[in-house]
């Protein structure tokens, strides 16, 4: 136990803790203070700040927009506002949290910030990109965000023709050719994380030297470039089909609209991963820490990463059991779709097998990553329900389904982001916000997620469908509770937004690790200097060189 | 592809990269990393246009055979010249012939405004002849067969995509060439002229890829 | 306006002539292939002339990404940059076809 002891108690919150190194001329945030070195910087840490704000914004609408949903959803009669505002409520949920949230929101702040000093580069590859990329995410989001407040859309996010092309009275052709420009930000997101990591790596970083987020920041990238052009494609040939009845998707002329979704979901499946793989990169970098054990299975967990992004283009077909598509393809598809659970159960298995034996401390980025194994490992294996062919006639387009991509994408990816926030929050700001506070917020978070999605497991199983604004009277009693439980996660969303905040002017200074973790973005200054590392940063031997390895737990179990 | 350059021709280092080496491998990595992205971009037409003659083979024919197939022709041979003159301004760059080089690149614009001036007359030929199926207030020609209508808007969202390509290619190409025009254009930034030329081959691929798909195999 | 090329010294004819072969004889196989594919397509010799068709594509395709864009020269990575969108393109149209064939 030696290993433990020697990090357990308050000496581990401040080690050898160096002088705190804010509001020093040197550090990245006071280097310069005009407006104008903000928003024409090409600096990777302030564009990460940028996108940070920006995505936090978003966050808020998405989030008051599906606190419109679950207001409507307490009466089973639709009495508490019109169909019409319903759609409208959840289309703009739908789209804004997708598009202008959950895929840019850790690959373009968390990523862009650390990747440089993560692989001990002084910026990404190419800097320039990366401020267009901003502005370019900026203007389609803004584009969208404008066509969906004033007009509105009815169509949800995924657009479906021929809803989106012949039937939708709304404002449906601006709010396409927002998401559209929104995807080159993407893109040239993506193409500079690939670029950096494969040529600006510091001397001595060897790939399997590499932090796992860095890991999953390559794979989600990948995506990124193999996936985004194609749903371009499919948005300019829907706001074709919508402007000058080009017919390819109108069956009134021998289109097909399953075509239409074959390209949607060639992307939109991909992009789970988009939204989900950065998490694990996350969880990967928090977990190790708060055990203060080396990651267990790392060249697993690295590989599970690329495999996810390999597997996850040839299982879109699961979206489409019941449109129409051929017999062949739905098995194909199906049978496809169960590999997708082996790469996802190596990684929960290693951050288990990271936490057991580890000298725990239950700080507000840990409870985020526990909660976070826990929802994706339920998120996960409900998705092997709706793989299965026979289980999917039944919960296909139902509340299963919902909650399902909940437990993903939120108990999953905004989890992560939260507990992600809070671990390098003293890295980004160079303050320690409030533990008690954050602890609270993580737990009310955990428990208001819970009792919002789980009722609606069941109230899809006994054959609620999603997107309608009326149901019967029976399923109140489940609706009434979810929408109890979305207020306690809006209180737990509330929370951190206010006392974050506080900490940037009345926080304590953070010291350059506060944690006491492994990586070399804790090897500089928190905040860090403007080019990142004041002399090049040493490469450790092996990648988590925490105090306590697999061996000696092993040992110990012995 | 530093092998080979003559002195005086090179690259200056931008202060976040290490080495001038990394600094070119970046930038051609990045233009590959991009040009997957415009392979898969037009991929999902070239899908939709083969779904297409799966699902409706009679009316794709009789479509594709309405299309000028010997202006495609002519434009293909046009961007295979282009193709020749860029390659020769990149030659020209490695051994420092600036001069030599600024015309090869300014005969590779224009070679390409001359594809699109080619293209604007396959568009007013195919408006003659009532090939618009997308205009409203003009009958199409094919209007008894509505599957037809399908791949002819799909050959112009093609061309059309196809034609902003080139004409963003075009007018980057005279942006550059007027920097690349001055003195000491070529010690400091020799590899915008490599990365470029993979850009504008890479455009010609696509249209050698489009032309088959469009005008040939479905005649 | 005088020719150029007559300025030209006998070494720099010669560093002409070995830089631009190669552009060259692209050029020239190239607009023989075309050549091959734009007389196959005008005269529909066969009803499975697209099989031919595509063939010939693909070798024009091959010629331009490796000489053309130099892929032959660059390192690894590139090269497999450079393949690594035909794969995709492959997963699409195969993935896709799985419906589109067997309905």
């Amino acid at each position: 136990m030696s290993a433990t002891g020697s990090v357990g108690g308050t000496a581990r919150r401040e080690p050898h803790a160096p002088e705190a190194t804010l509001g020093r001329k040197a550090d990245y945030l006071h280097a310069d203070s005009t407006l104008r070195s903000w928003f024409l910087t090409t600096d990777h840490k302030r564009i990460a700040i940028l996108y940070l704000t920006s995505i936090t914004g978003f966050f808020v609408i998405g989030a008051v927009a599906a606190g419109v949903v679950r207001l409507a959803l307490i009466v089973p009669n639709g009495a508490i506002m019109t169909n019409d505002t319903y759609n409208k409520a959840f289309t703009i949920h739908g789209v804004v949290m997708v598009w202008f949230f959950l895929i840019p929101s850790i690959p373009a702040t968390f990523g862009n910030f650390l990747i440089p000093l993560m692989i001990g580069a002084k910026d990404l590859a190419f800097p320039k990109l990366n401020l267009t990329s901003w502005y370019v995410f900026m203007a389609g989001a803004f584009f969208t965000l404008v066509s969906l407040v004033l007009g509105g859309v009815d169509t949800g996010w995924t657009f479906y023709a021929p809803l989106s092309t012949a039937f939708s009275n709304t404002w449906v052709l601006p709010a396409l050719i927002g998401v559209t420009i929104v995807g080159f930000s993407s893109i040239l997101t993506g193409l500079n994380f690939v670029v950096t990591i494969h040529t600006m790596r510091a001397p001595g970083m060897t790939w399997f030297k590499l932090p796992i987020f860095v890991w999953a920041h390559y794979a989600t990238s990948l995506i990124f470039l193999l996936a985004t052009p194609v749903i371009t494609t499919a948005l300019i040939l829907l706001i074709m089909e919508r402007g000058f009845h080009i017919g390819v998707f109108d069956p009134a002329y021998g289109g097909d609209p399953v075509l239409f979704q074959h390209l949607f979901w060639f992307y939109s499946h991909p992009a789970v991963y988009i939204m989900v793989l950065p998490g694990m990169g996350v969880i990967s970098e928090i977990v190790p820490a708060f055990a203060q054990k080396k990651l267990f299975g790392y060249r697993f967990v690295a590989y599970a990463s690329i495999g996810l992004a390999s597997v996850t283009f040839f299982v879109w077909g699961h979206h489409m059991f019941v449109n129409g598509q051929s017999d062949l393809a739905s098995l194909v598809f199906s049978a496809l779709s169960f590999a997708v659970a082996v790469p996802s159960a190596v990684k929960v298995y290693n951050w288990t097998a990271t936490i057991h034996k580890g000298s725990l401390r239950l700080d507000t980025p840990m409870l985020y990553a526990m909660g976070y194994i826990g929802l994706f490992v339920l998120g996960g294996l409900t998705g092997l329900y709706l793989a299965t062919l026979a289980i999917n006639q039944h919960i296909h387009a139902t509340y299963f389904v919902v909650a399902h991509f909940h437990y993903i994408m939120v108990g999953g990816t905004v989890l992560a982001f939260l507990g992600g926030l809070h671990f390098w929050w003293p890295k980004f700001t160079g303050r320690m916000y409030s533990e008690p506070w954050g602890r609270v917020s993580a737990v009310l978070i955990f428990l208001g997620f819970n009792v919002t999605f789980f009722p609606q497991f069941i109230l899809g199983y006994l054959g609620m469908p999603r997107r309608y604004a009326t149901y019967p009277a029976e399923f109140q009693l489940l609706n009434v509770l979810s929408s109890a439980g979305a207020t306690i996660l809006a209180a737990g969303y509330i929370f951190p937004m206010l006392y974050l905040v506080y900490s940037l002017w009345f926080g304590r200074k953070a010291p350059a690790n506060p944690w006491n973790a492994k990586g070399l973005e804790w090897e500089t200054g928190s905040p860090p200097p403007k080019h990142n590392f004041l002399s090049p940063p040493e490469v450790p031997r092996i990648p988590y060189d925490y105090p306590i390895q697999a061996q000696e737990s092993q040992d110990q179990h012995g | 592809m530093s092998e080979g350059l003559a002195d005086g021709v090179g690259v200056a280092r931008a202060g976040h990269f290490e080495t001038v080496g990394q600094q070119r491998a970046a930038a051609t990595l990045g233009i590959w990393a991009w040009l997957i992205t415009e392979l898969l971009l037009f991929s999902a037409l070239f899908l939709v246009a083969l779904i297409t003659r799966i699902l409706h083979p009679e009316a794709t024919v009789a479509a594709a055979k309405h299309l000028k197939f010997w202006i495609g022709a002519t434009n293909t041979v046009v961007l295979i010249c282009s193709s020749l003159t860029m390659s020769m301004a990149i030659e020209f760059s490695r051994i420092g012939w600036q001069r030599a080089m600024v015309r090869a690149m300014l005969a590779t614009a224009a070679l390409g405004s001359l594809f699109l001036v080619l293209k604007g007359y396959e568009y007013y030929a195919d408006w003659d002849e009532h090939m618009m199926p997308f205009l409203s207030n003009r009958p199409f020609a094919l209007a008894e067969t509505p599957p037809a209508r399908l791949f002819v808007n799909l050959y112009y969202v093609a061309t059309i995509l196809h034609a902003a390509h080139l004409f963003t290619g075009i007018a980057l190409l005279l942006g550059m060439t007027w920097m690349a025009a001055k003195a000491g254009f070529l010690s400091r930034h020799q590899n915008w002229i490599e990365v470029y030329g993979l850009y504008w081959h890479f455009i010609d691929l696509v249209w050698i890829l489009a032309f088959p798909i469009l005008y040939v195999v479905n005649r | 306006m005088r020719n150029p090329l007559a300025t030209l010294s006998a070494d720099e004819r010669a560093l002409l002539r070995r830089r631009l072969r190669t552009p060259v004889l692209t050029f020239l196989a190239l607009l023989a292939l075309l050549a091959v594919n734009v007389t196959l397509g005008a005269t529909l010799p066969f009803a499975q002339v697209w099989i031919v068709e595509l063939l010939v594509v693909a070798v024009m395709v091959a010629l331009i990404l490796l000489v053309s864009m130099e892929v032959i020269h660059e390192p690894p990575l590139v090269r497999l940059f450079s393949g690594l969108g035909f794969f995709w393109v492959a997963i699409m149209f195969g993935m896709t076809l799985t419906d589109y064939l067997a309905r």
